[in-house]
């Protein structure tokens, strides 16, 4: 057990150093100059280069890249170009606002999508099944952002049940993380019919049919709990995907998430910034994953994690 | 079988959504508690913005919030017909050669957290601006002041380099609010983040980034400026300023009363929002200006025939009817007519008007009878698109055959810098003449003098008029710069879009302004 997360600690600094690697070529090879954006070009040359090297820009890109790295791995994220304040400070700021919204979307999806799955397996082949599993095809090829500007439209416009955007109470959360929550479930509610669908169709299943046991018994005792396996570590991938996946409900909704923060500084060149976001991003990807391993371990003893 | 049937199916189904619900009122139950109660009858005005400022400080910020408009005074003020006004300053003497400015002061003005205002602030503010160390992007527009002496704790003498009459739009700028002398050292890294320190007519309360800013009233205001109905502190409590990114968005919270005030209200929205009973519609000319350009050192715009050609080619009427649903203004000139003193009223006449022939004409004498192949770039945005796309089938007509490019904001600046442009679409926003001397001058090559415009006589007619000694004569040299820049078709005019405001009914006594609303005069907000 010890060994796998030495192992997966190793993965994660590897995958968090090829990413800084990536983001930061990425970002500086793209055309564009944040000191455009704080001083404008009516400023003297003098001036300009003094910001440049106050933020180290006039170093060659490997020596800002080493810079960076060094400062990383003492747990600093450097200074933001554009806002005059560091990155960790920013983050902080904007994180429990987009993790909030995640965490919120992450079970609104699963408590949708759970028992539409079951419903849509036992039905198999029936209109039921055909119309749920229609509906959830739409759900997934539905882009976010139309279906967040829809709900919006129809639920805060029309009926006014809730405010259109904006943070701070759970109303203000509950329409942003349906959205996401509702195109998620699409994709899990799928899974979860499928998982259902091959549980049903083993041995012991039958077995216990056969035996006698009441149909409730069998599908809540027997098939659900070996179905819902797959479906927990699911969990621990999407969380990751969900917090990557809320920049464009964070702008339709107008929520000060971490996704708006990396948007706004991609457009302003505010570099710092853009690798610090990311850096928490993949972050939180990869302990998703990691996390997505460890219930697998936890909900099927016959896993052992090495 | 058939019996468990139903009762299975509903079994999980039915016990989960029973825990959903559960878990679900639980968590929204635990922030629900947390959600205040508002206070009764506090009054607040809440206006929206698509975009966040980088900080809260006149002398660096690289956008500057609205809200530091209502938070600092400035010396110097505009009134409703954009004349300039005493503001801090209660009067300005300046000398003979028009070197020599001596600005008197109004007396128990107090900062916000008390201070009293003295010549002291004003030093420390200007000086600041011009310390390299600042950084500020406002100091060059303060270049021509030498130095500034404070003679008594009412009086302040600045000195110029050269005589320079727009010193007043200058020092009515949002960049000139006066700042408290030491905020930086009194407040440290918070300052225009956490604290924000002004005379104006309203105090920082939060600014919670990404979602809103809140102002609340200065009770102790009394000192507006004398062309406002109501010198007093503002009618209603608080100011609160959202930022909401998305367009949709923000039009769906003015219609359902989140917001009440919506600047830059979108052409295409502005019919449905005038049959809506609940919302007023302001219009007035905007100081802005659409142009295509070109790089005029690259053949072929560097023929004057060409550049005629193009300017001939361009139907401003269809583009102001179909783009911007007839919310805007074609243009001839390069100055809007909301500048009144230096708008040149010939620039229909002299100008080129929508003639293809004639256009095809020119090419042809200038060498392109069939005419050529060249890019055209914009940025990707829906307006700066549309508009690119017609020009291209416009352009098209004459045999002009061009691509178009689009770019991200960042990039498109690189690629202006870097030169690589041949035609392309832009759009400025600016309240004075000076923006001529901004992207025309030679000194400005190669940005912002984006259209590569490198010309003696044009560095000699903007610097005079630059450098007349009175704004009578400035206004009158500056349209001889631009009778200049028209025979020379240097750039092809557009369109002047409208300003257009959406306000709620609620919201009384509302008055547009040409630069910015003044919420401290007598503006008011009926409570339900």
């Amino acid at each position: 057990m010890l060994r796998y997360f030495a192992r997966r600690m190793t993965f994660l600094a590897l995958t968090l150093l090829g990413m800084t690697i990536i983001i930061f070529s990425m970002l500086h090879l793209s055309p564009g100059d944040p000191i455009d954006l704080i001083v404008g070009p009516n400023v003297t040359p003098e001036v300009r280069e003094n910001i440049r090297h106050q933020y180290g820009l006039d170093q060659p890109l490997i020596v800002q890249y080493l810079g960076f790295m060094r400062s990383l791995i003492r747990g600093d994220l450097g200074q933001s170009i554009i806002q005059h304040k560091p990155v960790s400070e920013l983050i902080a700021e904007r994180f429990y606002v987009t993790f909030e919204l995640s965490v919120t979307a992450l079970i609104m999806s699963f408590l949708i999508a759970i028992p539409i799955g079951i419903k849509a397996a036992l039905k198999r082949n029936t209109a039921t099944d055909y119309s749920l599993m229609a509906a959830s095809l739409i759900g997934i090829s539905m882009p976010t952002f139309w279906f967040g500007l829809m709900l919006l439209y129809i639920v805060a416009f029309k009926l006014r049940l809730f405010p259109i955007s904006g943070y701070g109470t759970w109303k203000h959360l509950f329409l942003p993380a349906l959205t996401i929550g509702i195109t998620d479930a699409a994709l899990v509610a799928r899974m979860v019919r499928s998982s259902m669908l091959e549980v049903i169709r083993q041995d012991y299943i039958r077995t216990a049919r056969s035996k006698g046991l009441p149909e409730r018994v069998v599908i809540n005792r027997h098939a659900l709990r070996n179905a819902l396996i797959p479906i927990i570590t699911l969990l621990g991938l999407r969380i990751g995907w969900i917090v990557g996946g809320s920049v464009v409900v964070e702008i339709v909704f107008a929520r000060p998430g971490l996704g708006r923060l990396m948007v706004d500084s991609i457009l302003a060149r505010d570099y710092p910034v853009v690798q610090g976001t990311m850096v928490v991003l993949t972050t939180c990807i990869i302990l998703g994953n990691l996390l997505a391993d460890v219930l697998y371990a936890v909900v099927d003893p016959r896993i052992k994690l090495r | 079988m058939r019996r468990y049937r139903g009762s299975v199916g509903k079994g999980p189904f039915g016990v989960s959504i029973f825990i959903a619900l559960i878990v679900l009122f639980g968590f929204f139950g635990i922030i629900f508690s947390e959600s205040p109660s508002m206070a009764a009858e506090k009054k607040v005005i809440v206006q929206a913005m698509d975009r966040d400022p980088d900080i809260l400080d006149t002398m660096k910020a690289a956008w500057y919030s609205d809200a530091l408009i209502y938070l600092h005074d400035r010396l110097v003020s505009r009134d409703y017909n954009f004349r300039y006004r005493p503001g801090l300053a209660t009067s300005w003497d300046v000398s003979e050669d028009g070197l020599m400015w001596t600005f008197h002061l109004k007396k128990e003005v107090k900062f916000h957290d008390g201070t009293p205002f003295t010549a002291k602030d004003v030093k420390w503010t200007i000086d600041t601006i011009k310390d390299p160390k600042t950084a500020s992007p406002f100091a060059g527009d303060l270049k021509a002041i030498d130095q500034v002496k404070i003679i008594d704790d009412y009086t302040v003498q600045m000195t110029l380099k050269y005589p320079f009459p727009n010193l007043l739009f200058n020092l009515s700028n949002t960049a000139s609010g006066i700042q408290k002398a030491g905020c930086y050292d009194e407040y440290g890294e918070d300052y225009g983040i956490k604290t924000v320190i002004g005379t104006g007519p309203f105090m920082f309360k939060e600014w919670v980034r990404g979602d809103r800013i809140v102002l609340v009233k200065n009770p102790h205001y009394n000192w507006g400026p004398e062309w406002m109905s109501n010198q007093g502190p503002p009618l209603f409590d608080e100011l609160v300023i959202r930022t909401i990114p998305e367009e949709s968005s923000r039009i769906m919270e003015l219609l359902t009363g989140g917001v009440h005030v919506l600047r830059d209200v979108p052409p295409l929205q502005v019919d449905k929002l005038k049959n809506n009973p609940e919302i007023n519609i302001f219009t007035e000319q905007s100081t802005k200006l659409g142009y295509l350009a070109y790089a005029c050192d690259k053949k072929p715009f560097d023929d004057v025939l060409v550049r005629r050609a193009i300017n001939h080619a361009v139907d401003r009427e269809t583009i102001v009817k179909y783009i911007f649903s007839g919310y805007a203004t074609p243009a001839y000139g390069y100055l809007p007519q909301a500048l009144k003193d230096e708008y040149l009223e010939e620039s229909e006449e002299l100008g080129y008007k929508y003639d293809p022939a004639k256009a095809k004409e020119l090419l042809a004498k200038a060498g392109f009878p069939d005419g050529f192949e060249t890019t055209l770039s914009a940025e990707n945005d829906s307006t700066s698109r549309r508009l690119a796309e017609v020009l291209q089938a416009q352009l098209a007509e004459i045999g002009i055959r061009a691509k178009i490019q689009l770019f991200d904001s960042a990039s498109y600046v690189a690629m202006l810098k870097a030169g690589q442009q041949d035609l392309f679409v832009r759009l400025y926003s600016w309240p004075n003449a000076d923006i001529l001397d901004w992207f025309l001058l030679s000194s400005q090559f190669p940005y912002p003098n984006h259209s590569r415009w490198c010309d003696p006589k044009t560095d000699e007619l903007i610097n005079s008029a630059a450098t007349a000694p009175t704004w009578e004569e400035r206004a009158e040299k500056y349209k001889e710069v631009q009778r200049y820049l028209i025979e020379q078709a240097v750039w092809c005019p557009i369109y002047i879009p409208d300003m257009m405001l959406a306000v709620r009914k609620e919201v009384k006594n509302f008055k547009i302004h040409p630069w910015m609303i003044q919420y401290s005069d007598g503006i008011d907000i009926e409570t339900k």
